[in-house]
Order: C-alpha cells, then structure tokens, then sequence
C-alpha cells in the first residue's frame, strides 16, 4: 500500500489535519442532533439550571395521540408534505426552465440571472416584509390589481388555505435562484458538441433537450431535488414572518419552534417545552430520513441507469 | 459517509426509543400542578439576591443590557430615560434592545440562558395554575424562578416604591418579589372619533345594539367602523374580550367553569357571545384590517379613516402623538344589551422590570431600576405610556388615564390572564374572533361554538 504522507506516524497526518473539521462537525452538529434525542424523553424548559425529569416516551405519546391536539400536530405533519410537494415540483420546474432559458446567448442574461438569484441573499425577515407590504390588503400592489376586478382578499391574514399558498409562492420566489444557478452550472459542463451532433443528426430543440440536456443533467436534478426537498420540509421562517402563529396554518418547523421557545401571542404567558418540542424535531428528522433516503435511493438508480 | 452517519443516528435514536420505554414512569407531567408543588418550588436554586443599591457606584465602564417590547411611546420614554440615566452615570452604557411582543418570552428566554442581559421587560405573572387545572405546565416566568434565572428583588428599597398589592399579584412568586410591575392595562375597550360621531349624529353606545346601529350608520356614510392592527395576530381579536366580558363579568370563574364542565363554549350564552363575534368580525372591522400592524393601528384611527378603534389603552399616547388635535375617548365594549353589564375594563398588570439573576452588572442594573422607580420618573414614565400607575404617589393624569377613570373601580383582571389550556386540547379552544370570515374559516357560530367546545373536551377528557 502507497502512504502519500510516508510511513510510521507520518501515516497519521491526513487524520490530524481532517481533526479539526470533525471536531467541529461533532461539537456544532452531531453532539446537539443527539442531545435532542435525549432532552425528547424528558420534560427539559431549555432553561440553563432547570430541573429535568426522564418521561421515557410521554412527549411522544402526546404529540401523535393526545386529544384533538394530536390531530392538529398530525394536519400540521400532512401541511408538512403538501408543502413540500409543491414547493419542491414547482421551484424545480421554474429552476429549470429560467436556467434553459438563461443559458442562451441572449443578450442581459447576466442581469436576469442576478435579479432572479438576488431574493437568495436576502435574509426571510426582509423576504417578508417585502411580500408583506406586496400583499397589504388595504391598498398593497396586489390588492390594487385585484381591485381592478372588484375583488378583494385579506391575503395572509385571511383565509388559512390562501394564507399557506402565498408563503408557497414566497419560499419558491426566495429559493428559485439556488435551484437556477445549480441548473446553470450543470448546463455549462455539457460539451457543445453534443448538441452540434444531435442538430446534424436532424433532433429538434425538444429532442436535443429530452435526449441530451436532460440525461447529462442528471447530477444537478439530483442535488436540487435532495436540497429542495428537505429544505421545505424544514422550512419554518417565512411561515413566521409572514403569518405568525395561526390555526390551520402551522408547519412541523414552525410548531417545534413555537412550542420549544414559548412563542406567544402576545401578552399570553405559555411555558417552554423543549423536550415536547425535541420530541416534535425527531418525528419531523424521522420523516425527512425516510422521505430523503427514499428520493436518495431513487435518483441514485436513475443516474446510474442513465450515466453508467 | 453520509449513510454511516445517517445510520449511526438512526441507531442512536432508534436505541434511544427502546431504552425510554424501559425507562422510569412519566413523573411530571401526572404531578400536581406546579403552582401547588410547595416542596419542589422551595427546592428550586435559591435565586441570587440582588446587592443593596445604593452600596457603591458601577465604578468600572460598564454596559448594561436592556430588553424591551415594542410600544413606540414607551421605547421612546426608554430612550429619553437611558441618555439621562448614563449622563448621571457615565460609567454606564445602556444597550438595550427592543423585539416584538408576541418574541419577548422566546428572546428573553434565549439571553438569559446565554447570559447575555441585565434587564428584562417582562409582563406581571399570570396563568399559573390552579387547583381545578390538571396536568399543566408551569406558565414560563415560573420556570424562569424556579431555574434560578431570575434576581430576588425583595429586599430592594425600591420595590417599596410600588403597592403592595400589585407587588404581591403580579411581581411575587413564593414569598420572594421578582417583578416590579409598571402599570395596569385594560384591552377590552374602544377608542372612538369625538368628531366623526358628532358629525353623523351618533349617540356613543352603551349597549351591543347601540354598537350595531351606530356601526350601520357609519357604514351607510362610507366610513369603515373599526379597525385593529391584525398583522400582529393577537390585536384583530383583544377587542373581543370586552364582548367576553360583557357577558362572563367573572373570568376567574368563567376559566374555573371552562374547566370543571360547569360552563361550555356552545351552551346558549356563548353561542349569543359567538352571534356577536361574527358581527364584530365581518361587519364591524374594516376590509384589511388583518394587513395593518400593531403599532401602526393607532395612526390609522388618528388619520380619521374609520370611526372606533379596539384596542387596549396603552395605545392612548400614540393616537396622542400620531396627531395631537386629535379628539377620541374610550370607552368599555359594549357586548350586553344591558347598559350595567358594560360597565367593567378588563386587563393585565403589563410590563414591569426582571433582573437576570446571572447579571454580572447587578450593581448597574440595580441603580437603574432605583432611578427608573423615583416617583418623578415613573410618574414620567406612566404619562408617556398611558400605564394606571402601580406606584401609590403617581397620578392617573394622562388623556386615557381621564377616560378610564370612571370605570377603575370597575376594573377586572381578564379571561386571558387566568386561562391555562390543557394538553391535548385542540387548536380552537379559545374563543377568538378571528375565527370568522373573512379572517378564519367559519361563518355560521353554531359550527365555530361545538368545534372550539369540542377542541376544549378532548383535552380535558385527555387530562382525565
């Protein structure tokens, strides 16, 4: 066996210089991933000095099976997915199509590649507040439009279901650039060659895009699809920003936080409940697990499929 | 890589699962409720006391940091209050930080665990739990005692600056004072244009149905009703607890009852209070109102775009200062049809002041809270903020203070401060307006009262 760092102790130096980034990695991620598991069997405040007590698997009990309010964690958990589904099949389309587009040698694509990547460097408290003054009912830009029209809406402070689609469009809109710019840097890598042949070959733009683009695309599907789908499902800002703490309205992401910090409404005085809120973050990491692995299994099979 | 690591987690806390249901009986949550927990509150870390303070100046630089909510008046007061407070004390920088109030709790929580604040603004101790209740947690400024977060103030010289009373409901938890409040609020009255009534010829109302007409004829001149800042949440439905009021003038008993099955959310009493909800919600509240934020509900009633504004009286100064000819008065919600039932101010002790028992300022932070509790200051303070003072010497003279003046003999701690919700019960078991269309879902009450009943039984039966 070849040891590039030579033999004896200098074997050891690739491990020494790999320490600090897994020191880190324990210290930062890991170590608090596996804290949450233990704090999700006790009745933990995340008060530094409060009493704690073991109740084995009570917060798991309550969360899935306690009263109507197991119902209502179980609707948030299905908001959960239907969230996902559609941010994730929408923002990937878009992705994809602003990328195709923005690949051509048009002239200002470096300009609209900025002012479609922009919303990605904004932080989501002015990602809401932007969408916040667009959909002010009394007189916002789209309450203008919709005006012209005769009709009205109190957008995110109305109905839950029209208040849930917009905070579907507002993460698309903040997060399509990310998608876009990974569609991007995928279309660069493919050698023009390929689409000079197929054109000789006689292949229409659709076909050069079915049986060139798309297949050699595979590694950039793949990473989107995986970031855009835990991504939303992890999603919990915007909900914030935007709607706060509302029925019918609710993510697991925001619940956990609402739950584990204390949110309140107001003056209203609730307790903090960070075991019942790290039992909540399980369920929610189990189903981001297994939807993950389960996309990850898939689109592994694809691309060996299709790239050998 | 990433599949090692996935499965090492999976793993751990698949291990984790199977060892918790070897694990010990559930012990807290089937204990008595922490308020009756005597023994184990006494066994909490005894909080640090907070030194004499007028021991020794802060003689080093330092910084205290200070937590506040938003109430545009009342940062403004804090602001003009720390320049004076470090021109007398030039050792000492107050950096203090302003969240939104639905965050005070989750941001107060974060930097005292962190160590990260001197000062909190915290609202006077509420919802702990009662004999009837089972199964809760205790309310958060408790948890906070009881991990010894927050300073024993008892033996303060200022806290004698303040009544006893309020000191003992709203600042005390064990015998030991943690708490200096600031001040009692009422939410559940409306703010009204002097002129707009005058100029429509509309009679204030004392009664539900007064409310009705005057609001119809309103309508009829093109001038919206009321309107509240529901961005926030929480301001598109305060005003509604005046209408709770009304028609539960005991609140205590009205939570006591919630409770024990004596009283429900759709037994003809509450279904008249939801009939009346649905008016305020869809007839009475302007288009829009849900867009409008908190602070900035005040300016929009002051513009003279709508004629009633619900809302609590800490608003008071900043209608004041939105526009200073402006001419309103304020009025308790008139949810009876009887006149005598509305004659109760439901509210809260609001802010007061906490110190972070960790603080390594204590000295600082103790002379701020001497100067801030001088009775010229605080009587500055309760004039900025509208506050009906807690300190005995200072006088309710600001222009709210003159309008709820005739009803403080009436004035009641409200359903708000009492309720506890217990586990399991579902989202809608509070009885909120927001419910309705166009801001919720429901439009017929009879459909809201037996969903927010049967949200309440499930976790009540789930308590059992």
């Amino acid at each position: 066996m070849t040891y590039h760092f030579g033999r004896g102790w200098a074997r050891f130096i690739p491990y020494l210089l790999l320490l600090p980034g897994v020191i880190f990695y324990l210290v930062i991620a890991l170590l608090p991933s596996l804290a949450t598991s233990l704090y999700s069997f006790t009745d933990a405040t995340g008060l530094q000095g409060a009493p704690m007590h073991w109740l084995g698997l009570e917060n798991y009990k309550e969360f899935l099976f306690m009263g109507q309010a197991s119902k209502d964690n179980l609707d948030a958990l299905g908001r959960t997915l239907v969230f996902c589904f559609f941010v994730t099949t929408i923002q990937f389309a878009l992705g994809l199509l602003a990328a195709v587009v923005l690949n051509q040698r048009l002239r200002g694509t470096n300009v609209f590649r900025t002012l479609y990547f922009m919303p990605v460097i904004l932080g989501a408290v002015i990602q809401g507040l932007i969408w916040s003054l667009f959909l002010f009912p009394l007189g916002g830009p789209m309450a203008r439009f919709l005006d012209l029209f005769g009709m009205r809406s109190e957008f995110l402070g109305g109905q839950p279901s029209e208040a849930f689609a917009w905070v579907i469009v507002v993460q698309i809109w903040a997060n399509m650039g990310t998608t876009m710019i990974i569609f991007l840097s995928g279309l660069q890598t493919i050698p023009s060659d390929l689409y000079e042949a197929a054109k000789i070959d006689g292949a229409s733009s659709w076909q050069a895009f079915t049986n060139v683009t798309w297949p050699l695309l595979t590694p950039s599907v793949n990473t989107n699809l995986t970031l855009n789908i835990i991504g939303s499902l992890q999603a919990w800002q915007l909900f914030l920003v935007l709607i706060g703490y509302r029925n019918g309205t609710q993510v697991l992401g925001y619940l956990i936080y609402a739950t584990g910090f204390g949110q309140t409404s107001g003056s209203v005085t609730s307790s903090f409940r960070q075991g019942y809120a790290a039992a909540a973050s399980i369920i929610l990491f189990l189903l981001v697990l297994v939807i993950g692995m389960t996309v990850q299994y898939i689109l592994r099979r694809r691309e060996a499929r299709i790239l050998g | 890589m990433n599949k090692i690591k996935l499965s090492a987690m999976t793993a751990l806390v698949a291990a984790g699962m199977v060892l918790s249901a070897c694990g010990a009986p559930a012990a807290a949550p089937t204990a008595a409720p922490a308020a009756t927990k005597a023994p184990e509150a006494a066994k909490a870390p005894e909080a640090t006391k907070a030194p004499e303070a007028t021991k020794a100046p802060a003689a080093a630089k330092t910084t205290l940091k200070v937590l506040v909510h938003q109430n545009p008046p009342m940062v403004a007061f804090m602001e003009a209050f720390n320049k004076k407070f470090t021109e007398k004390n030039p050792n000492i920088t107050v950096d203090m930080s302003v969240v939104n109030a639905n965050d005070l709790s989750t941001v107060s929580q974060t930097r005292l665990t962190a160590n990260d604040v001197d000062v909190i603004d915290m609202f006077g101790f509420a919802n702990q739990a009662q004999p009837y209740m089972k199964k809760v947690d205790a309310p958060n400024w408790q948890q906070l005692i009881e991990a010894g977060l927050l300073m024993d103030l008892s033996d303060q010289p200022f806290v004698k600056n303040y009544d006893a009373a309020t000191i003992k409901d709203a600042g005390s938890y064990n015998g030991k004072v943690y708490e200096i409040n600031l001040g009692r609020v009422s939410y559940s009255g409306i703010y009204y244009n002097k002129d707009m009534f005058a100029a429509n010829n509309v009679k204030v109302p004392t009664t539900w149905q007064e409310l009705v007409t005057a609001c119809e004829t309103f309508k009829k001149a093109k001038i919206a009703c009321m309107t509240a800042g529901g961005k926030d949440g929480w301001p598109i439905f305060v005003g509604a607890y005046g209408l709770l009021g009304a028609l539960y003038p005991d609140q205590a008993a009205l939570v006591e009852g919630l409770w024990t099955g004596k009283i429900t959310w759709n037994d003809a009493k509450a279904i008249e209070m939801w009939t009346k909800m649905q008016i305020y919600a869809r007839d009475m509240m302007e288009a829009g109102a849900s867009g409008i934020a908190g602070d900035a509900a005040p300016g929009r009633f002051a513009s003279g775009a709508v004629a009633m504004f619900p809302g609590g009286t800490w608003y008071g100064p900043a209608i004041d200062e939105a526009k200073p000819s402006f001419k309103w008065g304020y009025i308790p919600f008139p949810g009876s049809d009887k006149a005598d039932d509305n004659k109760y101010l439901f509210g809260k002790y609001d802010q007061g002041w906490v110190v972070a028992a960790k603080s390594p300022n204590k000295d600082a932070a103790m002379k701020y809270l001497t100067e801030f509790s001088a009775p010229d200051n605080y009587q500055a303070f309760a004039n900025a903020v509208g506050f009906i003072p807690t300190q005995p010497t200072a006088k309710l003279n600001t222009g709210i203070g003159a309008e709820v003046a005739p009803y403080l003999a009436n004035f009641r701690v409200g359903y708000e401060q009492y309720y506890v919700g217990p586990k399991g019960a579902g989202q809608f078991a509070n009885p909120w307006a927001s419910y309705f269309k166009p801001f919720g879902t429901y439009d017929d009450p009879k459909t809201l009262a037996d969903k927010v009943q049967a949200d309440l039984k499930s976790g009540l039966d789930a308590v059992k």
